[in-house]
């Protein structure tokens, strides 16, 4: 089973997890001000790596907590978790990672 | 018009039953009882004020709040044992023995610093001892429990049987106490007395 490292419970079964989507996504601080293009990329618009992805997951049968975590794309391996509001961890891009 | 009588019922007075149960050779694998005298209440601390809760609880209880997933406690002048469980962050899981009136009793002394509500209706708390209280547990909780990564004092948050449960060991023996939804207490119970049951258990009325 994949253990995922909860920065506030420590390392616990997936199954304790939900994925909550793309992180460091920040709502615009004017949303009237936007065209619809640019509200629709912040609505819609998300990354798609092969490699490194920055994601939000809840330790949802947990402590209930959101918090980053930062997954290879390509063998799910997760290579770090950190507090919302902490900045992403520097970790080495996989062989072969491509932006999307 | 009839007289309405409301007592309190344990969760699990329905199913169980003392004595013997499951395998009946050899000393049971464990011995259980589900703790109907406590008092329960969660407390959250108000935004900014863990500290200063911390500090309130430490001189008004002489316990340390934990703010890892641990649980602390301590006898207090009284006679009765107050315990603090970690139950998510900057929140807590306060338990007593017998006390009437603990929410109040909390809020007037920490309701500055922290939100409480009171539990003791709302949970079910098994205490479960015995030399294979590890493994009944193992087959329905998919944390380690094994001694090098679950140790006497460790609280966790977790599932057991897809049941949203606390958990946390209280001494090696080792004993662990198991605190559940009232209302999913039969459903725990399902899976515990099935899991239990090739080891053989005891149920009793209290476990000291």
């Amino acid at each position: 089973m994949l253990l995922i490292d909860c920065p506030f419970c420590g390392k616990r079964p997936e199954l304790e997890f939900r994925y909550a989507g793309e992180a460091h996504i920040a709502r615009p601080a004017d949303p009237s001000g936007l065209g619809d293009e640019a509200w629709g990329r912040f609505l819609y618009g998300r990354g798609n790596p092969r490699g490194m992805h920055a994601e939000r997951w809840r330790h949802l049968n947990g402590c209930g907590r959101f918090f980053n975590a930062l997954r290879d794309t390509t063998d799910d391996r997760f290579a770090a978790t950190y507090k919302i509001g902490e900045e992403r961890p520097m970790v080495a891009e996989p062989q072969g990672a491509r932006k999307a | 018009m009839a007289d309405l009588l409301v007592r309190p019922r344990a969760a699990l007075a329905d199913v169980l039953r003392n004595g013997r149960h499951g395998a009946s050779d050899g000393a049971p694998g464990l011995i259980l009882c589900e703790r109907t005298e406590l008092s329960a209440a969660t407390l959250i601390a108000r935004k900014g004020q863990a500290r200063a809760l911390a500090e309130l609880v430490k001189s008004a209880y002489g316990i340390d709040l934990p703010s890892t997933p641990r649980f602390a406690g301590n006898q207090l002048p009284d006679g009765r044992f107050l315990v603090f469980l970690w139950a998510g962050f900057e929140q807590w899981l306060a338990l007593i023995e017998g006390a009437q009136e603990f929410e109040r009793e909390l809020t007037l002394g920490l309701g500055k610093r922290a939100s409480i509500a009171d539990q003791s209706d709302a949970r079910a708390v098994l205490r479960l001892r015995g030399p294979k209280a590890r493994e009944v547990l193992a087959k329905g909780i998919a944390i380690d429990l094994h001694p090098r990564a679950f140790k006497t004092g460790d609280v966790a948050l977790t599932l057991a049987a897809h049941i949203g449960v606390q958990l946390w060991q209280v001494d090696e023996t080792p004993t662990y106490e198991i605190a559940v939804a009232r209302s999913l207490a039969k459903s725990l119970w399902a899976w515990l007395s099935a899991s239990a049951a090739e080891y053989g258990y005891e149920v009793v009325g209290e476990i000291r």
